[in-house]
Parts: structure tokens; sequence; C-alpha cells
């Protein structure tokens, strides 16, 4: 995307602004870059599914390829900044051209934010085709959520309806959420695996994905859902096949 | 509409011998009727109402008494205000004559002009001015409630009850707020002189649209004593079905409003289309007029759905019709779809104006030609069509219409591209101009910094894996506050101090506006980013308390808000000293091109002595390349 650095007829260019502008966009591209992905993925913390692995990947890429757009911005912006300030209650004199418009400069900038644009849609549309086609696995088990006023229950319908306030899974097992309400809406998040879905009183919706480390970590509600919804939260047990069972038929269901 | 003639404004007319009502009528009639007429209006819906036994889905009475009590206060101020006047006098074929049109627009009236039913645009935007500071006084403090309250984890000192109607409140105030805060005072004052007119083009529309905002701002704020919003700013069924009656407090506000904001769309577009001086052609209108009307003919679409949508939430709560509720046949989902068709479009209205208004500013503080002026109307263009497709970007995670998440997604990252347009206009602008180092100027550099964190973290919003993560989130809350508080209302405050000395005839103290930006500009990007990293962390929006790991983040977000409230205090303090006993401002203090400037201090009535003839667009700065 070099050709963006030089939004200019070559004839009128002051050399020296562009020298400048050129130096900065790779200054400024690769701090953004890196500043911005890795505060983002650091604070986003450990995946506990693949389905959040590839949301962080894709957080990734997306910064990393919105970063030289922000870098130009902001070396442009720099240059004139650094170069020609004017103090004063009156007007500094008039800039030195009267340049209107730049066809190869829009053009450019026109054909490369298209190319980002449709980048990210496309491989939007090839993560969210993976996901979609997750939720039809007829291997996966099936839990039903449902929230009301400010609990969950999870109903392990494929182990003999066991009943449950905290969510237990086991490991590396692909499971579909079938989520509802009892009352207004809430939204089933488990924070660490990057899933979530709304909880619609008189529908059932559905999400999918497969946990792929043993731990606990965290379910929330996600949507406003009156005077408790901060409290709206309980933990996801993740645990081995055997551990699951045993809990299972703790609770009164089958294996 | 006959209020304004081609006469100078030095016409001689006096004023009618005895008051007549109309010169009596002001806004403390307006309050006294509207507060008379509310209690009327509650004890005949309280005498006259059946009784609700009958077990259906009304639980109880009191939303029609509230509603209907509502309803009687508007009556009551618009009466009460003058509204009627007009209409009555035409109904009875005793139509205004000169002398009560020249009242109307508040010939010699002085400081009492400012507290009646005036027509002239220069009052009506002086007027928008003060109401959107006293709107976000009152939406600042309630931040400021939040922000305290979020200071350590676990819950705060407020109740959960009073922590939801602050969160609530604050949102849709200061969405309120943000909607008129360019189209309102400058699109008011500035915009009918930038294009060579004497007036609006419904000069009666336009204080109609006033007073309607302030007739709908008791009804917000009584909320507080009705048990509060408890559904945030977006006011969801089934949630809003089930709250106190201080939501019909938010339905009346927001059916108040919208009307508001589909009269001043009407008056402003027309005003634009029909009004412009001879000469002035679409290729020498400026930018900031594209702004403002992009801004409003986006409205006309989007509120008139606003409106319905509550009219329905509102007959759902008092006569128990179940258009959003399962029990009885109707969705939730709709009504997620009818707020949001409003919501979307709703954000460009805030942001389209406020980027235009530093485009206007740019080329003043360059002293070069706006870069590329055509790509700035097609970027305003796109975003204005794109931005009605694009609605259910907000719904990716309700589980409606799953097959339509790709679509949507492809809209609103085609957003990307108009928007791109509009930074390249500014940076082609900024490149190779002579900086004129004002606190304009350093806005417009906000305005590329925030807007680009706000439209970077955009794209993940709208990516539908992203979002599964990220919605819902305080991430969520961090993006859409960079876009309309660092965007928007950036360009608000940089045109407040830009127009300040046409407004007021007086400078803004050039000191304070560098403080209060300095203060604002770093308080904001301390508190969002603080609040990117909760969110990131799975910090939802919209809680009273949290976990202990987002403690720090938290902190961080409630210190960079004090340090927005000092800088903010600041500027009002600016604001109103200026205003006071500023140093009296020249004609055209900035050097601009547009017609604003040409025309003295303070403004004479009808703008122009002679109406001006345009013969070149605003933006021949720069000289000739030798």
């Amino acid at each position: 995307m070099s050709e963006v650095e030089t939004p200019k007829r070559p004839s009128i260019l002051k050399s020296k602004d562009v020298r400048m502008t050129a130096i900065l966009w790779v200054i400024f591209t690769a701090i953004i870059g890196f500043v911005a992905s890795t505060v983002q993925v650091r604070a986003m913390g450990a995946p506990a599914s693949e389905t959040m692995a590839t949301t962080i990947k894709m957080m990734r890429v997306f910064t990393w390829a919105a970063s030289p757009v922000a870098g130009l911005v902001a070396a442009m912006a720099a240059t004139t900044l650094l170069a020609k300030r004017h103090y004063g209650d009156t007007p500094p004199e008039d800039a030195d051209h009267e340049i209107r418009s730049s066809a190869k400069a829009s053009s450019t900038w026109l054909v490369v934010s298209a190319i980002l644009c449709l980048f990210a849609v496309i491989w939007g549309m090839i993560v969210l085709q993976n996901d979609n086609a997750a939720l039809l696995n007829a291997k996966a088990m099936n839990v039903n959520v449902t929230g009301q006023q400010w609990v969950w229950n999870f109903d392990y319908v494929d182990n003999g309806g066991a009943r449950s306030q905290d969510l237990y899974l086991p490991v590396d097992r692909p499971v579909v959420f079938h989520v509802t309400s009892k009352d207004v809406l809430h939204s089933f998040w488990i924070v660490q695996m990057g899933i979530k879905i709304d909880a619609n009183p008189g529908y059932v919706t559905e999400t999918s994905v497969t946990p792929n480390k043993i731990g606990i970590y965290d379910l929330r509600c996600a949507e406003l859902c009156g005077l408790y919804h901060a409290y709206m939260q309980k933990k996801v047990h993740v645990v081995s096949q055997a551990d699951y069972d045993t809990w299972i038929q703790s609770q009164g269901g089958k294996a | 509409m006959t209020t304004l003639t081609n006469r100078p404004a030095s016409a001689p007319g006096s004023s009618a011998p005895k008051k007549a009502l109309m010169e009596r009528l002001n806004v403390f009639t307006a309050f006294g009727l509207g507060i008379i007429m509310a209690v009327v209006f509650w004890y005949a819906a309280k005498a006259l109402l059946p009784a609700n036994t009958d077990g259906s889905f009304i639980k109880t009475n009191r939303d029609q008494w509230v509603l209907l009590s509502m309803i009687g206060w508007f009556i009551g101020f618009m009466t009460g205000i003058g509204a009627l006047i007009g209409p009555f006098r035409w109904l009875l074929g005793k139509d205004l004559n000169h002398d009560e049109n020249m009242f109307y627009a508040g010939k010699d009236q002085g400081v009492k002009r400012y507290f009646r039913y005036t027509t002239d645009h220069k009052v009506v935007g002086i007027q928008y001015l003060v109401v959107t500071t006293v709107i976000f006084f009152v939406g600042g403090v309630l931040a400021m409630l939040i922000r305290t309250n979020l200071g350590h984890p676990g819950g705060g000192w407020l109740q959960p009850q009073t922590y939801n109607a602050i969160v609530g409140t604050h949102g849709i105030i200061m969405i309120v707020g943000t909607i008129i805060m360019i189209t309102g005072p400058f699109g008011n004052f500035i915009m009918p002189i930038m294009i060579g007119a004497r007036d609006m083009a419904f000069p009666r529309l336009n204080a109609l649209s006033f007073w309607l905002i302030v007739a709908a701002l008791p009804p917000i704020l009584s909320s507080f004593f009705l048990g509060g919003i408890p559904t945030g700013w977006s006011a969801y069924n089934p949630l809003a079905d089930q709250a106190p009656p201080g939501m019909d407090g938010y339905i009346m506000f927001i059916c108040i409003f919208a009307i508001s904001t589909m009269v001043a769309g009407a008056n402003i577009t027309t005003t634009v289309v029909k009004m412009r001086a001879k000469g002035m052609t679409w290729n020498r209108t400026p930018i900031f007029i594209y702004g403002t009307v992009a801004s409003v003919a986006l409205a006309l679409p989007a509120f008139p759905v606003f409106f319905l949508s509550q009219v329905m939430s509102a007959l759902d709560r008092a006569t128990g019709s179940t258009f959003y509720d399962t029990r009885g046949g109707g969705s939730g989902w709709l009504y997620e779809n009818l707020f949001w068709i409003m919501g979307h479009p709703e954000v460009y209205v805030i942001l389209i104006p406020a980027v235009a208004a530093l485009m206007e500013m740019a080329p003043v503080f360059t002293r070069r030609p706006l870069f590329s002026f055509n790509l700035a109307i097609m970027g305003i263009a796109g975003i204005s069509g794109l931005s009605v497709l694009v609605w259910a970007h907000h719904m990716y995670m309700t589980g409606w219409a799953p097959l339509l998440a790709g679509p949507f997604m492809l809209t609103t990252e085609l957003i990307s591209i108009p928007t791109g347009m509009l930074f390249l206009v500014l940076i082609g602008t900024l490149w190779r101009g002579r900086l004129w180092m004002t606190m304009p100027t350093a806005s417009i550099y906000a305005l590329l910094w925030n807007f680009m964190i706000g439209g970077i973290t955009g794209i993940y919003l709208s990516d539908v894996p992203a979002d599964a993560f990220l919605h819902g989130s305080m991430y969520v809350t961090a993006h859409f506050h960079y876009t309309l508080m660092g965007a928007g209302l950036t360009g608000a405050i940089a045109s407040l101090v830009f127009w300040f000395p046409k407004m007021t005839g007086r400078m803004f103290d050039k000191t304070l506006s560098w403080v209060a930006f300095w203060l604002i500009q770093i308080g904001f990007n301390v508190a969002f980013m603080g609040m990117f990293m909760v969110g990131l962390a799975g910090q939802p929006r919209r809680v009273e308390a949290y976990a202990h790991m987002y403690s720090q983040g938290n902190m961080i977000t409630t210190a960079g808000a004090y340090v927005i409230m000092a800088g903010m205090l600041v500027l009002l303090h600016g604001m109103i000293t200026s205003w006071r006993s500023g140093v009296m401002a020249p004609m055209n203090p900035w050097f601009g091109k547009t017609l604003e400037w040409t025309v003295p201090n303070p403004v004479p009535l009808e703008n122009f002595e002679v109406l001006p003839i345009v013969t070149e667009d605003a933006y021949g700065y720069g000289r000739k390349q030798s």
C-alpha cells in the first residue's frame, strides 16, 4: 500500500514532508499495531475454547490490518503539526498552494479501504460459517439453559434430566445450549469460551462450543435484566469426562 | 408562512397598544398551565377510568394515570407557551398581522424574547444552546454518580434500583443532548446565515421544535420519582413492560422529542433546499450545511419509528395490548428491530454534523482549500444511505434471524468506506496547511484520534464472531463513547468556541478553552481506555457491582471521569464568563469565508440588509502555485 503515502501530485510535493510522513508512518504503524494487538489480546486472557482462540486471533489480525491506515492518518497529521504551527489572534498567511483534490490519492484510498473492508467481511463470514456448522453436530451433548431473574438453571437433557445452577461440562466434548428465559431478556455469556446468545421468553435460541481446557470459568448475564443483573453470574466447571460422569450421577442423572 | 418578509430589519413597526394574550405568554405561564393540566388529567383519569380487576395483562391502573397526566402536562405546556395561538388565529380567520409577526420574531423585546415562543432563528439557536448545556449538565452529573459508584468493586453506595435508574436516564438524556447539540444551536443560529437566508423556512415550526424539547424534559426527570427507568436507554421489552411508572416518563419523553426532531428535520431540510442565497449552487454550499441536512434528513425516517415503538410500548403497559409480549402473540424482537431501525441512523445523526463542522473549520485554520469537497459529500451521503441498512448488527446475539447476520455484517463493514472518505478529507486538508493553533484546530486532531479508535473498535464489534465475545460488555460502552463523545462532542465543543463570537458577540476565553480541551481529552482517553480493558476482560455493561479483577480498570476509568468533569466545569465557567464579559468579537475573528462572517455583531433581526449573491465556494484559501 506504499502508494498511499504520496497523495499529492509529485510536481508540487515538498519532499521533506513526504520523507517525514513516510518515516512516521512506518513508526506509527508498528507502534499502533503492536500496542493495540498486544494490549487487547492480553486483556482478553487465555481462551478456553477453539471459538475464543479464533476470536482472539481475528482481533489480532484485524488490528494489524487497520494499523497502517491509523498510522498513515497519524503520520500525515503529525507532519503538519510538527512543521507549520502558527500562534496568535490573526491567521498565518495562506498556504502556498490551492490543491482541492487529487484523483490519485482519492482512488488509491478508496481501493485500499474497499479491499480492507472485504478482507474483514470475508474473514468474518468464514469464521461465522464454522460456528454455525457446529450447531448441527449430531454428536454434541445438549444442555437446556433457562434464565430467570436472577439465576440460571441448566438441564442436562442427555443425562436423564439432571438440573444444576452452576454449569458442569466435560472437556473436549461439543455441547449445544438451548437457551430460553422465564421472564425478561437475559444473555448467556461464557466469557473465556467466547460464546453468547440472548435468552428470550417464548423462544429457544442456540449456541454451541467445545470447551478444550479443564478449569473454572465465568458465566455472566450480558443483557440488563433488572435489579440484580450485576449479580446474575455463575461458574462454569470444565472437568474430565470421568469427573463429569461422577458429578452427574451425584445430581441424580445418568452418565 | 407569513412571518418574515423582505423588509429590512429597521422597518418601523409599533407594538400593539394593549397587551394581547400572545404577549402575556411565556415559559412561566407554560409551566403553570402544564402543571395544572397534569393535575387535572391525573384526577380525571383516576376518577373516570375503570379499575382493572380482570387479571389480564395489566396489573394496575398506575400507568394509565401517569401517561394521561403527562399528556395533560404536554397539552397544558404547549398551550401555555402559545404554540396554539397561530393555528387558532388562522382558524378564526384572524391571521397574525405584520406587527404581531414581528412580536413573534422577538423584535425589541431584549432578554424576554428568550423566554417566549419566539420565531427568530437566532433566538431559537441560543435557546437550544442553553437547553443543550442544561441537558449535558444533568447527564454529566448522572455520569459522575455512575463512575463514583463504580469506584470500587462489589456493590457501591447506591441502591441497585437507584443505580439502574441513573444508568438509564444518563443514557437517554445524553443521547438526546448529543442529537441536538449541533443541529440545535448551530443548525438554527448559524446555518440560515451561512446559506444567506433571513430566517428558516418555517419559523413557527422552529419555535415549536424547541419548546417541544422543553416540554419533554419534565417527564424524563420525573421518572426518578416514579421508580426510575430500570432498562438502560434502549428500554427493551419485556423489562420495560415490567418496569415501574418511571418508564412512562421515558415513553412520553421520547414521543415528544421525536415530534420535535421530525418538525426540526422537515424545517431545516426545506430551508436548505429552498432558501439558499442566489448563486449558492450545491457545489458552493458549505460542507457544514451538508452535514446538518444529512443529520436531520436521517432523523426523518428514523424518529417516526422510534415514536411508534414507544406508543406501542405505552399501549402494552397501560392497556394490556401485547405488541411485545410473546404470551399474547407479540415479540420482544419486534421492539428490538423498531428500536434499532431508529437507533443506528441516530448515531450518525449525532456524528455527521460534528465531523462536518470540523471539516468546515479545517480550511479556516489551515488556510488552504478543503481537500476533496466531492469526497466529503460522497462520504456523508454514503454513511447516511448505508446507516439505514445496518440496524440488526445490534441484534447479532439476540437469536433473531441468524441467517441475517452475514448480510448485516456486510452492510456494517461497508460503512468503513465512506467513513474512510471523511478521514481522507480531514487529513488531506491538514496536509501542507499552515496550522493556526486554536482550540478548534486541536479539536480536529482530537477527533481524528478518538474517531479512529471508535471506528476501528467498531469493526471488531461489527464482526459477528468477535461480537459474540464483546457484545453487552463494557467494550461496547467504551466504543460508543469514543464515537459519540470523543468524536461527536469534541466537534460540538469546537463548534461552540468557533461560532461563539457570532452567537454572543464575544470571544470565548482562549486560555479557558485550551485548559478545558486538554482536561477533557486526556480525561476522556484515560477513562475509556480503562473501560476498553475491563470490557475485554469480561465485565458486562450496566452492572452496579463487578469482580475484584476489574477494580484496577474501573478505578482508572473513574479517575479519568473526574478529570473530564473538571474539564467540563472549566468549559462551563469559560462559557458563562466569556458570555458575560469576554472580549468583544470582531465581525470575522477567524477570517473565514462563509457568509455568517459577513454579518455584523450582534446579528440584526433579519440577518442581511441586502441578501448576498454567491459567486464562489467558501474554500478559496491558499495562493496559486507560481
